[in-house]
Parts: C-alpha cells; structure tokens; sequence
C-alpha cells in the first residue's frame, strides 16, 4: 500500500458530516465518527471514524489491542463511547440500549464465538430468532446452510468444536434478520481448513447483510472484503480499497507485526 | 482526644440546666463502653473486609474466641490456663489463639474471593456457632451463655501491668474499682471506660500503624487490584492470610474486652452471623475502608438505639416527651384511640433497627464512603486515595475498589 | 430453630428407647428418614430456587431472601386466619391455602420487582460486596417493620404464629400408616408441592422462550443482550420471580409446626438457603434442587442419629454447615457450577 495512491491518509478524521445530515439516499449504513471509547480510565479510542456502505464487506485490521474489538463494542453500545457519534441509517446509536441497536438490525458475531455453552445449538438459534419470527423456518434454514449443525442440534453447545461454534455464532447472526454483521476475529484459533469453511460462511453472509469484518488474517481479509481501514494505537491510520493492495505489501504488514 | 473526657463531660453535661436534654441525646458512660469495644471488633472487621476488599463475614468467630477463652480461662476450664491469669495476658492469649483459628480458616478460604469467600468464612463460623451453643463443657447451660464463676475468680479483671497489683485497675459495673485523683472521683463505671479505652486506643494505633506501613499498601493494592499487586511481585495470597490473621487478634481482644467488663457472654452475642451483621452495618455508615469510620459508626449506632431504647434508661425520646410535653398532646388520640405516646412506644422506641436499616441502605446507595470517608473526601485525599490513584495510572485495567478509597 | 423445634418433637417420641446405630438399618428407621428427608428437600428447594435464579442471572447474593420468605409466612397466614373459621371444612381449608398461595406469589412478586427496580438497579455497576450490602440493609428494615406489626396486633413475634398454624386442615396434620412405614401427612404435603414448584421452575426454564431467555442471560448477559433481548427487564422480572417463590415457600412453612410464621425465620431460612444454593452451584437450578436433596437427606439422617444415638442437638445443624464448607474445599464451583465462577 503506498500511502499516497488510492488509500486516504484518514488520520484527519474523515469528512465530518454535518449534524443537519438526515437519513437519505447516499447515506451510508453506517458512519462512525471521531468516537472517542475508554476501559475505566483507559483511552482505548483516540477518534475513529469510518464509514460502511450497504452491501460492501468492510475490513477493519491491525495489531492486537489497537482498538479493532472496542470499536464494534463501541457501535453496539457495549462499550459506549464518550465523545464521537455513531451513525446507523443516518440515526445516532450513541446513548441507546444494546438490545435496542441489536433490534435495529445489527448483530455480532464475537470473538470467542460466545454461543451459550449450557443451552443446546438448537436453543442457541432459537434465543437469536427475533420475536414474532418463525423459528422453525430459521432452525430449517440453518440446517441446510450448516449440516454439522443439524447432526449436533441437541448437544450443549460448549460440546461442539472450536469450528462448528464458530458456524453457531454465524448462524446465530443469520437468523436474527440484521443488516449489518459485526463479524470479531472469525478465523481465530481454527485449523485451516476449517478457516475455508467460515470464509464460506462470511461470504454467504454477507450476501443477505453488510459485513464490517475485524480479521487479523491479512490473506482472508482482503479475500473477503471490498474496502479495508487499518487501525493503530486507537485510530485510523489508513484505508482503501482491498484491490489496490496485496498481502504481501509492506506498508499494510508493518501495521500487522509488533 | 475529646473521647477522653467525655465521662467528665457527661456528668457536667446531666448536671447542668439543660440537664434534661442532654440526658435525652447523650450516651451513658456504659454505653460509651459498649461502643468502644464493639468499636474496636468493627475496626478489625474492616481491617480486612474494608482494606483488602474481602468481605469477612465469619468475623464474630474470632470475637467468640476471644469473649470465650476469657471466661473459659477465669472458670479454670482451659487447660495448663490458672484462674487467676492476669487479664492482660488473657487478653494477648486470646489474640493468639484467634490468630491460630485464622490461620487455619484463612488458609482454605483465601483461595476463594468476593461472594464465594464471604460464604466460605459464614460457613466456618456458623459451625463453631452450633458447637459452642450446644458445648455443655462451657457451662450446664450453653445456649443461653456463661458468666465468670464467683468462686474461681472473685475479682474483677484488671487492666494494667501484670502480676503488679497496684498497677491494675478493675473492669466492671459491680465489682470494679473506684478511684480518687484529688478533685476526681471516679466510679467503677467510669474506670471502666478509661481501662477499656486505653486498651482499644493502643489497639487502633497498632492497627493505624499497619495500614500507614508498606504492609497497609499492598492491602491497598489488592482491593484496588489484586492481579496486578501479583504482577507487580507480591505475594498476595500471604499478605491476606496476614491481614486476617491481625484482623482476627484484635476481634478477638475487642471480645475479651467485652467478656471482662460484663463477666458473662452468649453465644448468641459473640459467635452469631448477625454480630457480625452489626459489625459490617456500623462500619458502612461510619466508614468502609476507613479504620476510624466504624468507631463513629458504633458510637451512632448506640446512641440512636439509646435514644429510641424500650425501657428509656438513660434518657431516650418518650421520657423526654413525658416530662416537656404538656399531658394533652401526649393524651390526644391520633387514631382509633391511639394516643401521640403510646404511637410513640409502639412505632419508635425499641425500633431502632428499623431507621438504622433505612440508613444504612441510604447511605450503601448514596454514601458509599461513610461518615467519615465522605468528611475525608471533602477535605482532600490521603495515602491510600494515592495509592489507588497510582494503581490506576500504572495499567489499563479497570479498577474495583470505586467507592470505599479513603484511609483511616 | 427449625432444626432444632423438629429435633425436639422426634425427642419426645423417640427417647424413650434409646436405640443404637444397628437399629438404622430397618425399614421403619428408613424410611422415616427418607419421608423426613425428602420433605426437608423440598423445603429447602422451595427457600433456594428463588435465591438461585436470581443469583444465577444478575449475580446478586440476596440476602434479603430469608425476610421475603418471613415476610410470605406472615401475608400467607394473614389470609388463612382472615378466611378461615373453625367451621371451614378441612378441603376448604385446603382450596384457602392455594388461593393464599396466588396471593402470596402476586404480592411478593410485585415487592421484589420494585426492590429491584427502586434501590438494587443503580448498583450493577458497583463490586458485588455493594449487593450484599443492600440487601442485607433491606433485610433489616423488612425485619422490623413486621416486627412492629406483629407487636401491634398483640402477637409474639419470636415464636411461631399459632393461630396460622390452626388453620391447617386435620388430616395434614395426622400421619397415615402403610405397613411398616408411617407417613405425616404434613411431609407428605410439602414434598408434594415442593416437587409441584420445582417442575413449574423447571418447565418455566427449559420450556418457555422466557426461560431460554433467562438461562442464556446467565451464562452471558452481555451477549443475549446483543441478540436484541432487554436484559435488564429480564433481571426485574427474574427477582420479582424470585421473591414471589420466597414467599410461596414462606406460606408452606407457615402450616409447618417445625417451623412456623415468626420474624427470626428470616434468619432460619437464609442460612440453610446459602448452603443449598452455594452447595448446588451458585446459580445453577439443577444443582440447588440436588443439594436440596443432599442437605435434606443428611439433615434427616443425623437427626436420627441425635435422636437415637449421638446426644447433641446440634448435630443436624452442624452437619449441614460442615458440608457446606467441606464443599467449598474441596469443590468450591459446586456441584454442578463452572469451574472459572470460583473467582467471583
């Protein structure tokens, strides 16, 4: 990635659109801007801003604890962010519920996977499915997009693998009818073959939904997604389109190594 | 200290032309005893829940030992233990004897931590609790408790140098002594609170020492932060055992303190959870965290039940009523033939616990601090609100201690 | 004390001929152990499941449970004695005590849900020592203002409520005979609705979206929180559920002469309510319905063994704490709990 071409140096912190801005063609699906998030006294967040358009699959990299997770915890509201805005359809999140935000259509899928590790993987798509749904159409459409999981329906999910938790959490963020995916570290700790498989998954996803991806795997990120921000020492340092630059660029890995 | 006068004052205070009121609102001076050896148990119990964060909710266990190996020793039922042991060394007996018991309880339940460890040490002392209620060695009656025989030790418990009779004086309202300083008469009451205050006073400058020492700050630092204290190089899990073990020696003399002034203790009153119920209630309002704080606590804390006592010794808010009020307003029915002082017998004297409860759930939602941390606050921090401070700086963790960071 | 009450009225029967640990293994010893130990279960269960859910969800250790429990005594028996005459026949008497039962659960449910709403909501955030302190401070003022009523209307608020007691039908409180064994009928009544409550939690849990909900918000409030549920009107409708058990439980120990409606129940109830519910798991239903039966049946069994043989009253009480923490040595997690909650 040479720094001058495509990618916007985004240190400035993108164009700050003006409070007027209401919800209209153009808007983007989600905006964050120049939000500021603390852990206890801890300034995690510096000024991120960022923008996902619907329908694109947006990477967010850089090195472990840059901030990559608080910025989706940020835009859930889990981690609510002091200063800044989140924008989502033109609507700030800032100051919501996390259920709220969930119930407007955006779902996560953690690092960790955190499926319920005492209820079954059936019950753990079950509790996903918005209220009103009809759960039995979920549940069938799950099991057609994940067979293993079909075969393990009534096992307690902390008994699955590593993998088929993964494809739970997936499905989990599936079947709760979302327009956004917040998808956290997805390849994590898995076999490489199994990496294939989620990739799979993500990419099927992200058919029905708008995915903002945190992947440290620099290779899939830039398979799976059409733009990238990189993030460093809780701001964003770059970004750009995922055509423009390799896995193999110089500039971009020396955001990803210590 | 104004606590030192205050017989004098109390006196002065009854004797003067406000004398009615100020027998309504002051303590008696045997009040005054209650609070400071109970004062004294809620300062060691806050010395390790209020200072390490853990909630030790066996405390009263150590405040049994201590009442009992007072009495068991006087009633020559402790072995190799003679009847006439002087009351000081029993008093350093019992400390060690609760430090043992500490010891061992500490040992097993410092591998646990918040909720857990607070029921684990519950655990531990409702067991002693039952077998002492039930140990019919202790006396022919041990539910309802066991008082110094007369025939085993006749004499009152002295606080003073040991073996040197003329430099002890004796605890007690009945048996105690009296003494003449010139112009100063004392009664066996007033004694009393002197002796039991000089001991309670050498125990909170011990205790005061200890938290203002190195050792203080690494209990400091394992409320504020535990993982980090063990980063940081310390080994915390012996620090703890420590503190507890300390903690346990001064319960334990604040118990035979009460043992020795009133020569007869319960189970009920000594190893019972909800001893140390009262314990945790008079230093939240007092102070968590703060070694003075549950002194205040206790001394409010008795005063307000004085005030609104049944039987209205010692002044209290009915007798008061009675003699300023006229007879009509005391008469006038308030509803369905109630009169104002009976209203006031039934809904206010005798139900202290009632108010005390509201306040301390005010004061756990709005006054985190205490009495005396809040004061503290306003005045400005001390070593331990530096302490925290440097913690907080030195990593990214949140921290838990929040609302409890002030010192003594 | 409720162990105690009960151990006196084996004494007074059974001392007479002093046994020895031989005659423990006859069917009569037995199975009067086993009925004695059950019905214990399911008193125990009934004063814990309230206690368990609510710690189970929001990680609160509510002490104020034993006084929500009292408090269930007193309302249960206000509606037995108020609709009760001594003409009221013993199946009305009977159809009485399950509309007292509705009523109990309403009103605690609506205390507990304003408890948690008004004082226990603003401290979440707070190290979890701040929960046990509130609610022991409610614990205190729960405690004496009944106090104050009960001595209002003339009662003695330390033993147990007789007329309430009086109210309970004559065949519960008899004992039938099948062969060998004899059955009180009041044990046989309280295993039955503690074993009637334990499956309504149970369904309640494992069969309705509401009690997925709750499971799932114990594991990991955050993350059901992130599926779009409220989790934090799931906490108020979880106390609210748990304070109304309490009650429901009060209302049953009301008619249980061993135990009784009076203030120091409060006390009498949260202790051995910790031990189930520590010993089951914090916060796992499963595990405090099988220490229920652990602790009722070792309850039971040394009881006997004071009756019979071992002359220490305490024994039964005893007993039940050591267990407590021999289980917090040596698995401190519980039966059934996670191994990573020791911590907190």
């Amino acid at each position: 990635m040479s720094s001058s071409d495509t990618p916007t140096d985004d240190a400035s912190g993108a164009e700050t659109t003006p409070d007027t801005e209401t919800a209209s063609t153009g808007t983007p699906l989600l905006a964050v801007e120049d939000i500021h998030s603390y852990y206890g006294e801890s300034h995690i967040l510096e000024g991120v801003s960022l923008e996902v358009e619907e329908g694109e699959v947006v990477a967010l990299i850089g090195r472990n604890g840059v901030g990559k997770t608080t910025t989706l915890r940020s835009i859930l509201q889990l981690t609510p962010p002091r200063e800044g805005r989140v924008r989502y359809r033109g609507t700030d999140l800032v100051g919501m519920g996390t259920s709220d935000v969930a119930q407007g259509g955006i779902g996560w899928i953690p690092e960790d996977r955190r499926v319920f590790s005492a209820l079954t993987v059936a019950e753990n798509v079950r509790i996903a499915v918005p209220k009103g749904s009809d759960v039995d159409a979920a549940l069938a459409q799950v099991y057609e997009t994940f067979p293993a999981l079909e075969e393990r329906k009534a096992a307690e999910a902390g008994a699955l693998s590593g993998g088929q938790q993964q494809m739970l959490a997936i499905a989990r963020g599936l079947v709760g009818e979302n327009d956004l995916l917040l998808v956290d570290e997805p390849s994590e700790g898995l076999a490489p073959q199994i990496v294939a498989d989620v990739a799979e998954a993500i990419s099927a996803a992200s058919e029905a939904a708008t995915v903002l991806l945190v992947e440290q795997n620099l290779p899939l990120a830039l398979d799976l997604a059409d733009r990238f921000y990189v993030l460093d020492n809780g701001t964003v340092v770059a970004s750009g389109d995922t055509d423009d630059v390799s896995a193999e660029d110089d500039d971009l890995r020396r955001y990803l190594t210590a | 200290m104004a606590l030192a006068l205050y017989p004098g004052f109390y006196t002065l205070a009854v004797n003067s032309p406000a004398g009615a009121e100020f027998v309504t609102v002051l303590p008696r001076v045997e009040t005054m005893i209650v609070v400071l050896y109970f004062g004294l148990f809620a300062m060691s119990f806050d010395f390790i829940s209020g200072y390490t964060g853990y909630l030790s909710f066996g405390h009263a266990v150590f405040f049994g030992t201590g009442a009992y190996t007072v009495i068991l020793a006087a009633n020559g039922k402790l072995p190799l233990v003679p009847t006439d042991t002087p009351f000081v060394l029993l008093l350093v007996l019992a400390g060690l004897l609760a430090v043992l018991l500490a010891v061992a309880i500490g040992s097993v339940s410092f591998r646990l931590s918040g909720v857990y460890f607070a029921m684990i040490t519950l655990g531990f002392s409702q067991v002693i609790y039952v077998f002492v209620r039930d140990w019919d060695y202790v006396g022919s009656n041990p539910r309802d408790g066991v008082s110094v025989s007369f025939d085993t030790h006749p004499e009152a418990f002295e606080v003073g140098v040991p073996f040197v009779d003329a430099l002890g004086l004796g605890l007690g309202k009945l048996n105690g002594d009296e003494l003449a300083l010139g112009v100063v008469d004392l009664s066996t009451v007033e004694v009393s609170y002197y002796l039991v205050g000089l001991v309670v006073l050498v125990c909170y400058f011990a205790m005061q020492r200890i938290i203002h020492s190195p050792f203080g700050k690494v209990m400091l630092a394992i409320r504020e932060n535990e993982e980090r204290a063990r980063a940081v190089g310390y080994d915390t899990d012996r620090y703890k055992l420590v503190a507890f073990a300390v903690s346990a020696f001064f319960a334990a003399v604040a118990g035979g303190l009460f043992a020795g002034y009133s020569r007869a203790v319960s189970p009920d009153e000594t190893f019972f959870f909800l001893v140390t119920g009262d314990a945790l209630l008079v230093s939240i309002i007092g102070g968590f965290g703060t070694l003075a704080g549950p002194l205040f606590g206790t001394l409010f804390d008795e005063l307000f039940r004085e005030f609104l006592s049944k039987e209205g010794t010692g002044g209290g808010l009915l007798p008061y009523l009675q003699s300023h009020l006229p007879q009509g307003v005391l008469e006038a029915v308030i509803y369905n033939g109630m009169t104002v002082g009976e209203a006031v017998d039934t809904f206010l004297n005798g139900h202290a616990s009632l108010f005390l409860g509201v306040l301390f759930v005010l004061f756990v939602l709005f006054v985190p601090g205490g009495l005396l941390g809040t004061v503290r606050g306003r005045l400005g921090g001390t070593a331990s609100k530096q302490v925290a401070a440097r913690l907080r700086s030195a990593g990214t963790n949140e921290t838990s201690g929040g609302a409890a960071s002030e010192d003594d | 004390m409720s162990v105690l009450a009960s151990a006196g009225a084996f004494a007074s029967t059974a001392t007479l001929a002093p046994l020895q640990l031989g005659d423990l293994f006859t069917v009569e010893a037995l199975s009067s152990i086993l009925l004695d130990g059950l019905s214990k279960a399911a008193l125990y269960a009934l004063i814990a499941m309230g206690l368990t859910l609510i710690f189970g969800l929001m990680g609160v250790l509510n002490f104020a449970h034993g006084s929500l429990t009292m408090l269930g005594a007193y309302l249960g028996g206000l509606v037995m004695v108020t609709l009760v005459t001594t003409t009221t026949g013993p199946f009305a008497r009977l159809a009485v005590f399950f509309v007292g039962l509705v009523v109990v659960f309403g009103l605690l449910s609506a205390l507990g849900g304003a408890l948690e709403v008004g004082l226990i909501r603003p401290l979440y955030d707070r190290p979890p020592v701040y929960q046990i302190l509130l609610t022991f401070g409610i614990t205190l003022v729960i405690d004496e203002l009944v106090r104050i009523v009960v001595l209002f209307y003339g009662l003695q608020p330390i033993t147990e409520w007789q007329a309430a007691l009086g109210t309970k039908p004559e065949f519960l409180s008899g004992s039938f005979t099948l062969g060998p064994v004899s059955v009180a009928g009041m044990d046989l009544f309280e295993i039955l609705l503690g074993a009637l409550a334990v499956g309504a939690v149970w369904a309640f849990l494992t069969r309705t979206r509401y009690g997925l909900v709750v499971r799932a918000g114990s594991e990991d409030a955050e993350m059901t929180e992130a599926l779009g549920i409220d989790v934090r009107r799931v906490f108020t409708t979880v106390f609210a559920l748990g304070a109304g058990l309490a009650g429901v439980a009060g209302m049953l120990l009301m008619w249980d002469g061993n135990w009784g409606a009076s203030v120091p129940l409060a006390t009498e109830t949260l202790l051995p309510a910790f031990v189930v519910v520590i010993i089951g798991g914090l916060g796992t239903f499963r595990g405090t319905v099988v220490a229920a039966l652990v602790v009722g049946l070792a309850d039971a069994l040394t009881q006997w063994l004071f009756v019979n043989v071992v002359d220490f009253p305490s024994l039964p009480e005893m007993t039940v704490f050591l267990i407590l923490v021999v289980m917090l040595v040596i698995r401190p997690q519980g039966i059934f709990g996670r191994a990573e909650v020791g911590g907190h």
